[in-house]
Order: C-alpha cells, then structure tokens, then sequence
C-alpha cells in the first residue's frame, strides 16, 4: 500500500476552421472622420477574446494605435456573417476575415494620401498611425487628416471589407479522399503530466502537467495561456472526473446539480508549465494557427499513460476514476497474445459484447 | 424587508421568501451577482452580507432583513477599481466573466479577513466557486497579487 | 509599437470586473414572461394524448406552444453540408430520449409557467429504452431511429470509411500487430451561463433575439428556418457569452422563445435551469473506439485498423459532421501510410449529443495517443521516440491525403522533452520537421510523400 509516482506524454494535432470547410466570416471595417477605426465583425466572445485578437489584428493591418480601433460584434443588423465561435476558426478565419477588411480600408487610405501627398501610393507605408512617404519619412500625413480629407473634400467614405472562405469539400469518397484541403491550418501540441496514485483509494493526484503549443503566431500570448490553462482544467477533468452518465451506458445516477457533477475545481489545480512555440503558418493572419479547443485533448491520454507508469494498469475507459483505478488494479493486466497479435482490452470489445461479434461495424467491405 | 445595499437604503416588496439573489437582480436591477445555478453550487451569485462572501441564492430575504449588502458594483467602478477588482483586470482573470464577479466578492472578503493569505488560504477561501474558462490559474495569480498590494 | 504579439488588455476586461457586462439574463425589457417546458420523462414512448387546455386557462398564461404551432418543426441544422433533418423542434408523436420537449409555455412568472406546464394532461406509451451502442448491430436490436440503427448518408454507405494504402499487406508485414479500445465519457459542457434567451417582438414586426448562441448567423438561420421567415425580420443580439464550449451551438432556447413571443405578443425569456443544463442539455459524445496497429519491431508503424462508434444519442444533430472529423484525424500526429478506418454514428436513447471542444478529435486524441504509448511498451522502445520517428513531416500526407506544409510533431515533442530534462539520443535531439530522407525515410513512407501545396490566403479576399 503506497502512493507511486508517474509520468506520461502525449503528443496532439488539431485542425483549424469547419472540417470540409465552407464556413465564411465575414467583416468590414469604416473610418470616422478623426481616422478612428470601427471594425464589424460578427464573431461571438465566449471568453476566448476573439474581440481583443481581432482589434489587435486590425491596428496591425492599417498601422494604427490599438486604442484607436473599436470591435463591434453585437448584432446581426451591424455585423456581416460569420459562422460562428466553434471548430478553433476566430483567429484564424475570423482573424483573416477582418484582416481583408483592414488591407482594403489600407489601400483606400493610400489613395487618399497619395492625393495629398502627390505621391504614388505604391511609394507610401503607414507607420503609427501616418501615412509615411517611402524613403522620405519627413513626407507624411496622419491618417486622421486622411480621413478627414475622405469626409469633407473628397466626399469618401474610407471602408474595407473582407471575407474569408474555403470552399465546401466533398469527402463522400469510397476511399475518404478529398479534392480540397479539409482545414486551413493544424496546430500541434505534446503535454507531459506527472502524477501520484494512490494504489489503496485508488486515487490519482495530477501533480504537474508540462505542455507546449505550436499556435503558428500567438496574436496575444496571454490570451494563449489563457486557453492552454483552461483547456489543461478541462483535460484533467475529462481525465479523472467528469462523467455525465457515471454508469455509462446506462443513464442513472446523473448528476443534476454542481455537487453531483465534478467539474474541476481550484482543489483539483496542478503546477501548470506552458511552453508557446510558433511556426508560422502561412495563411493564417500573421502566421496564426489555432489554439482554443485542442488545448483540452492531449492531458487525457497523458494522464492514463502516466498511471501506467505508476502502477502498471491501463485505465482506458475515462474518467480514470478511483473505482476505475481499483478494478484495473484487480484485474488482468497483461494483454491477451495470439500469434503476433497482442489484444488489450478484450472484455470491453465490441467483439465480446455483441451477440453476433459485431459483424455490422466490421464487415464493411462486403 | 430593509436592506443597505452598496450604501444605499432599500425597502423591498419581494416575498420574505424570495432569494437574496431574485431579489437584487429582478427587483432592484442590479445584474452583477449571476444566477449560475440556483443551487449554491457555482458561486457566482456570491455577494457580502454585512462583510461575509455569502451565496445569494441561498438566502431568502428574510434572514438578511436590515443587513449591509455589497455587490461588485458596490466595490469600485471603471475609473476607480479595487485592488482586487485591478488585480483580475490586470492578470485575465476573467475570460467569459460570468463567475468573476463571485469569484471577486470572494477573494476581497478572503483579503478583508486575512491580508497577507498565503496560497493554501487563497486556495481554501476561493473553494467552492467554479471557473469553467481559466483553469483557475490567473485567478489565483490575480488574488495572489492583490494580497501583495497595499490597500 | 505593434498590437500583434503584445500582451494587450482584454477588449471586455475593466467590464468583466466592474460588472458592466451584460449577459442575455441582464437584459431588462418591461413586460416580459417567462418560459418552462414540458419535457419527456420517459427515455422511448410514444405520446398517446396531448391536451393544453386547462394548461392555458390558467391565469397567468400568455402562450402554449406545441409542435402544432412551428411552421417547419423538423429542420436540419446541417442541411447545408449535406446531413439531412431528423429530429422535430417540438416532439410530435413520440419522445427518444429523457428530457426531449414537447410544449412550452410562456407565463407571467416562472412559478406560473411551471404551474401551467403541470396542467398539461399527457399520456405516453412507454417504449424500452436502449443504451449499448456496440449492441446496435445485434439482430435484435430495436428500431430507435427511423434511420435504423445507425446514421446512414455518409454518401452511400453507413460509415465513414477512409481507405488508403495496402492494410493487408501491411499487416501480413508487421512484426506486432497491437489492439486496444479506448471509451472516453460524456461529459456536460457546464457554462456558468446557463442557455438564456429573450425574444422582444418588435412594433414593426421583426423580432429582436438576445442569444447566447456561440454563432449569431448560424442561430439566425436556424430560427427563419423553423419560422420559414427571410432574415431581415431576425436580428440577433449577442457577441457577450458566459461561456460555451460548443454548447451553445445547438440553439437550443431561441426557436421556442420566438414562437412563444409571437403568439403572445409580449417580450419573452428562457433561462434553463442548471438542472435542465445538467440533464437535458446535449453533452460531448461517448465513445467507443478499437484500434488495431501494425509495427514492426524497431517501431514503425505499418498500418491502422480502426473502428469507431459514436453515441449520437436519440437524433443525428452534428453528429455525423464529428464522426468525418474524427476520421480525418485518426492517425493523430504521425504518418501512417495504410489505413482503414470505419465510423458510425450509432443512435441511442440518450440525450442527443453534440459539439464540445476539440469535437471528434478529442476523443481520437485520447485513443491514439493512449495506444501510442502501449506500442512503446510492448515493443520496449522510448514513447518520445516512437513518436519522433512516426512524426508528422513537411511533405507526408494525411489519411485523406492532405500534404502537411508545417507540421510541428518534432518541434512539440522536442520542446517538451527538454521542458521536462528527458533524455534522448542525439540522432532524435537533431531531428526536425524537414521533409524524410535518409534513416526516417524507410520504404513504406515512399510512396505516401507529396508536394504541398502553397497558398497566400487562406481563402479570401
């Protein structure tokens, strides 16, 4: 009777935007006569900061102070499509979308100024909120008098709009195939946790989860974190607590209620060690890749891999609960050898459940 | 039923029975403490009874009759921010915000009972509110660094 | 002074401290009723009676609404990626699972509402309810589903299958053939906000929506399609969530709200109870998943055999959106040259399921990533150079034959072995994303290398 100590790895990739795509976002950026930027863009915070990643994204593509640019994404009359805050695509599709949107309102401020400046706006570059001539810096307008010589001279309004989109990819192949990338970009992770279990309760304490996130370009890094050390939460959850049916498949015993569902809890937090890496994409808005859903996928297997190393039993039905940890402990634990064949896991089969072997999941090729 | 809330003096008309919480948010309009659960579980609805984090959902007005109720626009507005309050600005502590406005009751009636908490009481004090976004981790950073700035 | 890579402040932040936010539940509009539904108690039944009346001739009752009253109550969510629609707004005939709604009722309280809901007289026909997905094959399984037991329009066949490469040969090859199977949970999405809506009917005749819908067009669609109503009579509200996870995709509370709206001619609002989050919301999937690996025995890895069942649940919502994803992703963060692989979305009576972070690949993580580290143990190899040697390169293809252009397995790995000061020989310390050559670019990797292909855009303009 002892605690023993564990470590284990897993290593992860994670797509970008709609599988199959054909999810647009759309966007579309305006001017105020003072050069202040109102950006539309219909992408939902769910506390991920798609506003703050977006408003970011936008200063950068016109030159602008941060603080000049507002984020409008409060309604359907305002804001144009975008399909939504889910399958990992605010940064990156979202991103890309008001990206467009600031380059075309960047060009129509070059015009402008070419105006003023009787220079070739293939010769300008803004730089902190001035249209700069290139080579002859002291050649130069700021663009709120871009914008106030759009309103009231040139009778302009300075707009951009942006829509980004990859086709809808048919994968209704025989073989799975595809005539169009399914995804805009992945993004790759490797989280090593460490462990305690406790082989007489059972219990397992997750004592340190190390984690690194290929996220391309990291837009805002503290809004990285922020998804990396919720999603390690959310993983560790869905590694050793959260169940909604605890006798799955059958559906009694629901918890209704927070005391009757374990949710990770502050008791529940472990050292947390992030490492952000980026290797640029090159569709992505500055190199972004994604990173909001994958960051709870990697700590599950982790976990499991690191009760094995502790005490030598595979928990593969989640979450690893103590009761789990128990059985497994009590059980057979060596796999099943036939011939080069080595078979973990048999009892749980679909082979071994069903009453005809299952030959309607396996005989698929007639 | 009379209480003191953020200062102000209120005579309500809900039923003895209604919760602190439908109280303040359907009668008195005021929206910071959420309705995450209704069963004492989440910890956003918290709020000071006379200086104590206390869940409001849970308490019918009857047993706050005549008692001082902070909420978190009773702490200090955009211009002027608690410690606490800058603190979970300044760290992220707040990504979707529904629980931060529990989780910021909490921690300054945790701060107002032990200044200088340590960690483990950080961690104790905080117990009980759940956080679905942040893995808790910038909110304890935040409480960590409000314990460690001056009042 | 660059925004991009800056540690910035949130948009929302001094908001989210002070209080100032408001959710959908903090919006204040005079008049408005309250929603509760009548739900199924019973996981299969038919429904014998519905009767309303007393229900309505309560005082206090605005509006009842049942499938009678939805223009076009069995609609798709997906339709437009080719998954069609199967399961109604409102049940119409019988219920598939514990919770479905059947009516709902908007009322001046929410203790009225749940009064009113009590009255509605209702007889069922309890049916059996069934739960072992890897059953549902078996010849006695019954019919939950008018699909039959399984999502059947992946083009022509029941599954999603991907097929690449020679599995036969690779398995006939391999030194070690390792199999496992790996069962991650359901689990609830649990915001903090629970789903919200308020519907304020407009003087001229639009509907003003405030969602906490994760996706304001999609949610929009979704409603004119139930309404059959063009979209410039909608405008959604939103953009400000209490958290989602992908949970608040199924717009879930805003249809009925509407509907109740509109015959009531008064502002209304549902808030589902955390009791309603808990138990009737939809949750991430189980699954069953069963991998059967063919590897040589100094650690590569030949080939895949790989079945998948997910439990959808009582309809198909995403479900089968899921399953493709998973699909694509079932070699994880390596390359696997021959592959065969079979997903099922596979009906029970259980709450139906639906998106949840890292949808279809978290649980494709969990397995592979699992089995990984069980081929390193059967065959005595380290599981950081297992994985190096199989990474993901610049130039290798995935199961549906994407050209990876920047794939970071070695990179992640790598990063992490030092993070954690774990050892490794110097061959696999120097190793990179490049694409294979020389010792990592053994005979059965050939074939499957390819040219990526080099964009600027990622789609757009």
């Amino acid at each position: 009777m002892a605690k023993h100590k564990g470590r284990g790895i897993a290593t992860i990739e994670y797509p970008t935007g709609m599988n199959q795509n054909g999810d647009p976002s759309q966007a579309w950026v305006k001017l105020k006569p003072d050069g202040r930027v109102d950006v539309f863009s219909g992408t939902v915070d769910i506390g991920q900061g798609s506003r703050t990643v977006h408003t970011q994204i936008v200063a950068d593509t016109l030159g602008v102070p941060f603080d000049w640019v507002t984020n409008d994404n409060t309604n359907t009359d305002s804001s144009a499509v975008c399909t939504g805050s889910f399958a990992s695509r605010g940064t990156f599709i979202g991103g890309n979308a008001v990206r467009f949107a600031a380059e075309q309102a960047r060009e129509r401020i070059l015009d402008i100024a070419s105006k003023e400046l009787e220079i070739a706006p293939g010769d300008l570059d803004i730089v902190d909120g001035e249209v700069v001539a290139k080579g002859a810096p002291d050649r130069k307008i700021g663009i709120p008098e871009v914008a106030a010589a759009a309103t009231w001279n040139y009778g302009e309004l300075i707009t951009g709009t942006g829509a980004a989109l990859k086709p809808y990819a048919d994968v209704n192949n025989d073989d799975g195939s595809v005539e169009l990338e399914p995804h805009s970009a992945i993004s790759y992770a490797a989280c090593v946790a460490e462990v305690e279990v406790d082989d007489e309760t059972g219990e397992v304490k997750v004592e340190r989860l190390i984690q690194v996130y290929d996220v391309g370009r990291a837009i805002n890094p503290t809004l990285v974190e922020g998804q990396i050390e919720g999603g390690a939460m959310m993983g560790l959850g869905l590694g050793l607590l959260e169940e909604a049916y605890p006798y799955y498949p059958e559906t009694d015993h629901r918890g209704g209620e927070f005391g009757a569902y374990l949710a990770p809890a502050l008791e529940d937090l472990p050292d947390v060690d992030n490492l952000i890496i980026e290797n640029p994409s090159e569709d992505g808005p500055f190199g972004a890749k994604a990173i909001g859903e994958m960051a709870n996928n990697a700590q599950p297997p982790a976990i499991v891999s690191a009760i094995y190393d502790a005490v030598g039993v595979w928990v593969t039905q989640l979450p690893a609960t103590p009761e789990r940890v128990l059985r497994a402990l009590d059980g057979e634990k060596e796999p099943r050898r036939d011939g080069k064949r080595v078979i973990f896991d048999d009892p749980v089969s679909i082979r071994t459940v069903s009453s005809d072997g299952g030959k309607g999941f396996f005989e698929t090729d007639g | 039923m009379r209480l003191t809330v953020n200062g102000e003096q209120h005579d309500l008309h809900s039923p003895p029975l209604t919760s602190l919480l439908t109280a303040l948010r359907e009668e008195l309009d005021i929206t910071s403490p959420k309705a995450g659960c209704h069963q004492g579980g989440c910890g956003a609805c918290t709020v000071l009874v006379d200086g104590e984090a206390r869940r409001s959902c849970l308490l019918p007005l009857a047993a706050v009759d005549g008692a001082a109720i902070t909420t978190l626009e009773g702490l200090g507005a955009a211009d002027d921010l608690s410690n606490v309050q800058a603190a979970f600005d300044e760290h992220y502590a707040a990504q979707c915000g529904f629980c931060t406005s529990g989780f910021i009751m909490a921690a300054t009636a945790l701060i107002d009972r032990t200044p200088k908490a340590s960690r483990e009481e950080i961690l104790a004090g905080l117990s009980g509110h759940v956080c679905r976004c942040t893995g808790y981790i910038k909110i304890v950073s935040a409480v960590e660094a409000a314990v460690g700035s001056p009042a | 002074m660059k925004a991009v890579g800056a540690r910035l402040p949130r948009y929302d932040g001094v908001a989210h401290v002070t209080g100032q936010t408001q959710y959908v539940d903090d919006i204040r509009v005079r008049g408005t009723l309250w929603t509760k539904a009548l739900r199924s108690p019973h996981a299969n039944a038919a429904i014998k009676r519905l009767d309303t009346s007393k229900a309505e001739a309560l005082s206090g009752v605005y509006a009842i609404v049942t499938h009678k009253d939805v223009p076009h109550n069995v609609y798709g969510h997906l339709e437009a990626l080719g998954i069609p629609a199967d399961e109604p707004l409102l049940a119409v005939d019988e219920v598939r699972y514990k919770g479905q709604p059947i009516a709902a009722v908007a009322a001046v309280d929410e203790d009225t509402a749940r009064e009113a809901v009590d009255l509605i007289e209702i007889e069922y026909e309890e049916r059996a309810a069934f739960f072992d997905i890897r059953k549902a094959m078996d010849p006695d399984w019954p019919n939950i589903h008018q699909w039959g037991p399984v999502y059947p329009h992946f083009g022509s066949y029941n599954h999603r299958r991907v097929r690449k490469g020679d599995i036969d040969a690779a398995f006939e090859r391999a030194d070690t053939i390792v199999e496992g199977v790996y069962r991650p949970q359901a689990i609830e999405h649990c915001p903090i906000e629970p789903q919200t809506a308020l519907v304020v009917p407009e003087a001229n005749g639009r509907l003003t929506i405030y969602s906490c819908t994760q996706a304001m067009y999609f949610s929009m669609g979704v409603v004119a399609a139930h309404l059959q109503w063009p979209l410039n009579k909608l405008k959604f509200v939103g953009g400000t969530v209490g958290g989602g996870f992908g949970g608040k995709v199924d717009t879930a509370s805003e249809t009925i709200s509407a509907l109740l709206a509109l015959k009531a001619k008064r502002p209304v609002k549902w808030r589902w109870t955390r009791e309603e989050e808990f138990l009737v919301s939809s949750t991430r999937a189980p699954w069953h998943m069963e991998l059967a690996d063919a590897v040589t025995s100094d650690g590569w890895i030949l080939g895949r055999r790989m079945t998948t069942l997910h439990d959808a649940g009582a309809y198909a919502r995403f479900s089968p959106y899921g399953v493709t994803k998973h699909a694509f992703h079932h070699t994880g963060a390596y390359t696997i040259p021959n592959v065969h692989f079979d997903g099922f979305v596979v009906f029970s009576n259980r709450v139906p399921t639906t998106a949840m972070r890292g949808f279809g690949v978290t649980s494709v993580s969990f397995a592979v990533e699992t089995h990984m580290n069980r081929i390193a143990e059967v065959l005595g190899i380290d599981p950081l150079q297992l994985r190096l040697k199989n990474a993901n390169r610049i130039g290798d293809t995935t199961p549906n034959r994407v050209v990876l252009k920047d794939p970071s397995t070695v990179p992640v790995v790598l990063a992490a072995a030092d993070r954690v000061g774990y050892d490794l020989p110097a061959e696999y310390k120097s190793m990179t994303n490049a694409r294979r050559s020389g010792d990592l670019l053994p005979e059965h990797l050939v074939a499957q290398l390819g040219e990526p292909e080099h964009s600027s855009n990622g789609g757009g303009r």
